[in-house]
């Protein structure tokens, strides 16, 4: 367990300043415990926190539990701490869930265009038809716009990307989702023949997800050091700073 | 607390809001500072419709407006560092590590069941099925005004659903998850459950046809407005601005713990629509959330509206029966 348990547990270790006792040091340490959703026992040396539904603005709150220690030790004893936390974990098992949707998209969309190749042939002829009367209708600018210097528009048939189909198809979600469109379906034969859900944002999302936990994981074990040591060692810059 | 009445009712009863724009925050800083952060967002807007106006058609496309969406919301992380609006919610490495979850959603899971329930999906099944064309007149209205009338339908639809959600308990089921949130940062506008974030994006857009160009320039406005709603970036508004579109100070408001407090402000991008129906609340509130701010695992946001609904279905079924006369 030891060997892979570092993926959601924080070690580390902090000398105590010279003559300072294990009292002082929590003493100085419980105010990091006395937030919404934490609870602690301290005991000869050793505090056991555990966290629940802890606040946003708890600046521990990406740790569920752990333990602290003084150990003694030459020539001053030393703060041990072993912290761990489930968002870690979750972060580091993210990209293997999207890695794993992404191989369910490919196996959905292989499927789609098994079922449906046979059909669609069948009804091409017919649809080719009906798209090129609808497609005959001339977009015109309005004067305008024209007198504004607009570009003229892309007439139908005039390019294989169906802008209007993709803005469209961007999902507007509390006013924050109009951006996005999917850049990989522009295609219309892709979209017709290829693959219908495509892996990429899957896969992207995956590879994010990896180097934000490499991140999350370097940046929480220096801060939580830093944190201790300006509580310990009088560093605190101000109150409420992280 | 007192509150303040706004209308009929009493704002700030139970949290903390401030009513009004004369207390609210400025941006602190240097004269460069706080010139930048009072002119960048009408900067930026006519800047975005600007060049999705008069862009060549080889550029004007779908993929250039999602890269900027994608560079717009770097340069927001960025200055949520630069010039936060409350340091209580400030963005921490669980917080963006959360968000980015639902963000992800939203571009994976959600697009691939959107794209066979989503409001499009079934208008396009609709209109196929008795025959019928959109509303193709749209097309010959100028660029700009198409692109209103875009964002002005979606909004419009979207302040009834999300007022709905506000007002009918089960709709309320999946929208209170969203509400869970104790701070604004860049990504919370993804954050709620799945089934909520499929309903809150129902329009009935598929029933008109505008040209391709004036859907971009309706991306851009909402970009340019709408990314905003969730930062935590202290910014100068403009007071034109804030009469016409929805702040973050206004969806602070939505937001707050205080319950009267978040019964206004529903539209997502014009906020004179809520001035039109009586429900706009001027003002910004920092203490957000619910029970109190407590925060919900991403676990919970996912089963509340069906473990809640059952509960809620189990309490009215034994108080049914409890008043059921014996035979």
């Amino acid at each position: 367990m030891r060997f892979f348990d570092w993926i959601w547990h924080i070690r580390g270790r902090l000398p105590l300043q010279p003559g300072q006792t294990s009292e002082e040091a929590f003493d100085r340490l419980v105010p990091m415990f006395e937030e919404q959703g934490t609870s602690y026992q301290r005991s000869d040396g050793t505090l056991i926190f555990s966290k629940k539904d802890q606040a946003a603005q708890d600046q521990m709150s990406i740790f569920d539990g752990g333990v602290l220690a003084i150990e003694p030790g030459e020539p001053t004893p030393s703060l041990t701490y072993n912290l761990k936390s489930r968002a870690l974990l979750a972060c580091f098992i993210a990209p293997l869930i999207f890695i794993a949707f992404a191989q369910f998209s490919i196996g959905l969309s292989a499927l789609y265009a098994g079922s449906e190749s046979g059909d669609r042939t069948a009804e091409r002829g017919a649809e080719d038809t009906a798209e090129e009367e609808e497609e005959e209708a001339e977009i015109r600018l309005h004067p305008i716009d024209r007198w504004l210097g607009a570009p003229e528009p892309k007439q139908p048939g005039e390019d294989e990307e169906d802008d209007a189909t993709e803005a469209r198809a961007a999902s507007d979600v509390r006013g924050e989702r109009a951006d996005e469109t999917d850049g990989d379906a522009t295609d219309e034969d892709e979209e017709e023949d290829g693959p219908r859900h495509s892996p990429g944002p899957a896969y992207v999302f995956a590879a994010i997800f990896a180097a934000v936990y490499l991140g999350g994981r370097v940046l929480e074990d220096w801060l939580i050091k830093r944190r201790f040591r300006r509580r310990l060692f009088d560093e605190e810059p101000a109150p409420g700073s992280s | 607390m007192a509150g303040t009445r706004v209308g009929n009712r009493i704002i700030g009863a139970e949290a903390p809001v401030i009513i009004g724009w004369d207390n609210i925050g400025k941006v602190e800083g240097g004269p460069i500072k706080r010139v930048f952060f009072s002119y960048f967002q009408p900067v930026m807007l006519f800047a975005l419709i600007g060049f999705f106006y008069y862009a060549p058609n080889d550029i004007a496309v779908a993929s250039t407006a999602f890269m900027i969406g994608i560079g717009f919301r770097i340069v927001m992380l960025a200055f949520e560092w630069v010039s936060p609006r409350y340091k209580s919610w400030e963005l921490t490495w669980k917080e963006f590590a959360t968000d980015l979850f639902y963000v992800s959603l939203g571009y994976t899971i959600l697009r691939m069941v959107e794209s066979y329930i989503g409001s499009d999906v079934i208008i396009e099944a609709f209109l196929g099925a008795f025959n019928w064309d959109t509303f193709a007149w749209f097309t010959g209205l100028p660029l700009l005004v198409q692109a209103f009338l875009i964002v002005f339908i979606f909004d419009f639809v979207q302040y009834w659903m999300h007022r709905g959600m506000h007002e009918w308990y089960p709709l309320w089921l999946t929208h209170s998850v969203h509400h869970y949130i104790t701070q604004f940062n860049i990504n919370k506008g993804a954050v709620g459950n799945p089934i909520e974030l499929i309903l809150i994006g129902i329009g009935i857009g598929g029933f008109f046809d505008f040209v391709p160009r004036a859907f971009l320039l309706a991306g851009a406005l909402r970009l340019g407005v709408g990314i905003y709603m969730h930062t935590n970036v202290r910014f100068n508004t403009p007071r034109w601005w804030r009469y016409i579109f929805n702040t973050t100070e206004h969806h602070s408001i939505h937001h707050s713990q205080d319950y009267q407090a978040s019964r206004s402000n529903y539209s997502g991008i014009f906020i004179f629509i809520d001035r039109m129906f009586g429900t706009c609340v001027d003002g910004e509130a920092e203490i957000l959330g619910m029970e109190g701010g407590r925060r919900m695992s991403i676990r919970e946001q996912m089963l509340y509206p069906f473990t809640e609904g059952w509960k809620s279905t189990r309490n009215w079924w034994q108080r049914s029966r409890a008043r059921a006369p014996a035979e």
